[in-house]
């Protein structure tokens, strides 16, 4: 579903990508570790080119990601067009929600289905209806994302990205902003999603949760992937000194 | 007050042994005389006002957007515009649009039209620059957010950013058409027949300074204060959409 070869990424003198390559099966749910300014956003961020890679090849279904092949084997940049029907169908979860704060939890939903796919909007409040039921705010559909407690809105933050009906979710450490006792009703959406089959990339420290839900843990340091296993094998026996040290130290 | 009550007023005044009926320093009688010339100029600033605001709103959106552009000659040619437009006075703008053209290119603008479009360009320029620090105070979450549900850059700025920009720029927004509506004065050198020009006419023909001066002064303080009443209700309307 995503394959990601060799990328590089550099902001000005700053190397934050190197040689970066990662393949996510259809389904499967791949947790991205490591410490802090490690490339991790930055990484998730190339995948739907909010940021460009000066170097490698990323595909996401199959559809390379701001490139595009000519009949005559050249590759080029992709047009705008496409690169906007790529993004509406990666799905992107942010650490501070980034809820649009000047429209109610069901219009946060509906605005990328109304705006984006130009579906009728009573199919839309529909769907943003069901979906708002589905992460437990119902209720809350109505309230703006002020009135929201971060958790609440963080589910109101997946149900908008959902909405899209995209292929793949990503991730951005959907927790690190909320209070501790806030974190437990978020994750358990993004576990039904898991059980759902969705394919998922998701960047946490949330270690447990990695244990649980996800196929392949990878650990990145310095812009690079140093390991990349089941989490059974990473928690327990890590093969690389400095997954053992950032677990040491996390754990 | 029509004629007879008037002469009715004026006769209590005679038996009282009070000579004129005046305000501070202006005569009622004067003021009477001078209003209606003054109200009709008023009308014509209110005009130019509304037409600087539409026009000059328009231009400011055009150039904040080229401004905060990632193309450079676009953000170049925002910034060249607002650095000049707001580094040389209005009045001297007015004197180039109105006797400068005439004079070099033959292009004789009417006083309105150079009246509308010096206001129009100068309120641009302030505006330009309300705009972009608006949408440049917005979270880049936003922005970010907007695009990875697939949007394109117009559709995030018209429904994500400018929407919330909208909400902080009313109070500067406000500060700036009051700002404008008192720099319409200064197109009555340009011949342009508003309230100013309006009272310096009558002041040529009745020498009596003070007393027009007054009034148009107090015309443009009531504009003012009503253009800020309407500004402030709209504030809170806002304020309670926003669900703040
Ligand atoms: N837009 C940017 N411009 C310049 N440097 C950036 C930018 N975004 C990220 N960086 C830098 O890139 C490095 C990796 O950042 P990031 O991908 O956010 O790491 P992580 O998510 O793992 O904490 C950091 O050193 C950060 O300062
Ligand atoms: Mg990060």
């Amino acid at each position: 579903m995503i394959v990601a070869e060799h990328v590089h990424k550099s902001f000005g003198k700053l190397h934050v990508l190197k040689d970066v390559s990662l393949t996510v099966e259809q389904g499967e749910v791949v947790v991205i570790i490591g410490p802090s300014g490690s490339g991790k956003s930055t990484f998730l961020r190339c995948l739907n080119y909010l940021e460009t890679i000066d170097k490698g090849y990323i595909t996401v279904g199959g559809q390379p990601v701001g490139k595009r092949k000519l009949p005559d084997g050249r590759i080029v940049d992709d047009n705008r067009k496409n690169i906007y029907r790529l993004r509406s169908q990666i799905g992107m979860v942010f650490q501070r929600f980034n809820l649009f704060p000047h429209q109610t939890a069901l219009q946060n939903v509906m605005e990328g289905p109304v705006t984006v796919s130009k579906i009728p909007v009573a199919e839309a409040r529909a769907r943003a209806e069901a979906l708002l039921a589905k992460v437990g705010l119902a209720d809350k559909s109505h309230a703006y994302p002020i009135q929201l407690s971060g958790g609440q809105q963080q589910r109101v933050a997946i149900a908008r990205a959902l909405a899209m009906q995209p292929k793949v979710m990503l991730f951005d450490e959907p927790t690190s902003a909320l209070d501790p006792e806030l974190v437990g009703e978020v994750l358990a959406v993004i576990k039904d999603l898991a059980r759902d089959g969705m394919t998922m990339v998701v960047v946490t420290h949330e270690m447990g949760f990695a244990r649980e839900v996800a196929d392949k843990v990878v650990f990145m340091d310095n812009g690079q992937i140093l390991e990349e296993s089941p989490p059974h094998v990473i928690f327990n026996r890590p093969a690389h000194p400095r997954t053992r040290e950032f677990l040491s130290k996390i754990l | 007050m029509n004629g007879r009550d008037f002469r009715a007023l004026k006769y209590l005044m005679l038996l009282t042994g009070c000579k004129t009926l005046r305000i501070g320093p202006i005569d009622i009688e004067f003021l009477l005389v001078i209003l209606p010339v003054l109200l009709k100029g008023a009308l014509i600033t209110i005009e130019l006002t509304v037409l600087a605001i539409f026009f000059g709103t328009i231009i400011g959106l055009f150039v904040a957007l080229m401004k905060i552009s990632r193309f450079k000659i676009l953000a170049a040619i925002g910034s060249f515009y607002t650095w000049v437009i707001r580094g040389i006075p209005l009045l001297v703008q007015l004197f180039i649009l109105y006797y400068g053209l005439a004079q070099y290119l033959d292009i004789q603008l009417s006083p309105k039209a150079a009246a509308i479009l010096g206001l129009s360009i100068c309120g641009g320029a302030y505006i330009a620059e309300i705009i972009r620090a608006g949408i440049q105070s917005i979270d880049k979450g936003q922005m970010e957010a907007a695009l990875s549900l697939g949007m394109s850059y117009a559709q995030a700025m018209r429904r994500v950013i400018l929407p919330q920009a909208y909400r902080r720029l009313l109070p500067p927004m406000g500060n700036e058409f009051i700002a404008l509506m008192k720099d319409t004065s200064l197109v009555s050198v340009i011949t342009m027949v508003e309230l100013m020009r309006s009272g310096i006419l009558l002041n040529t023909t009745y020498f009596r300074s003070m007393e027009i001066y007054l009034t148009v002064g107090v015309i443009y303080l009531i504009m003012t204060t009503f253009f800020i009443c309407i500004i402030n209700r709209l504030e809170k309307r806002l304020a309670i959409s926003d669900g703040e």
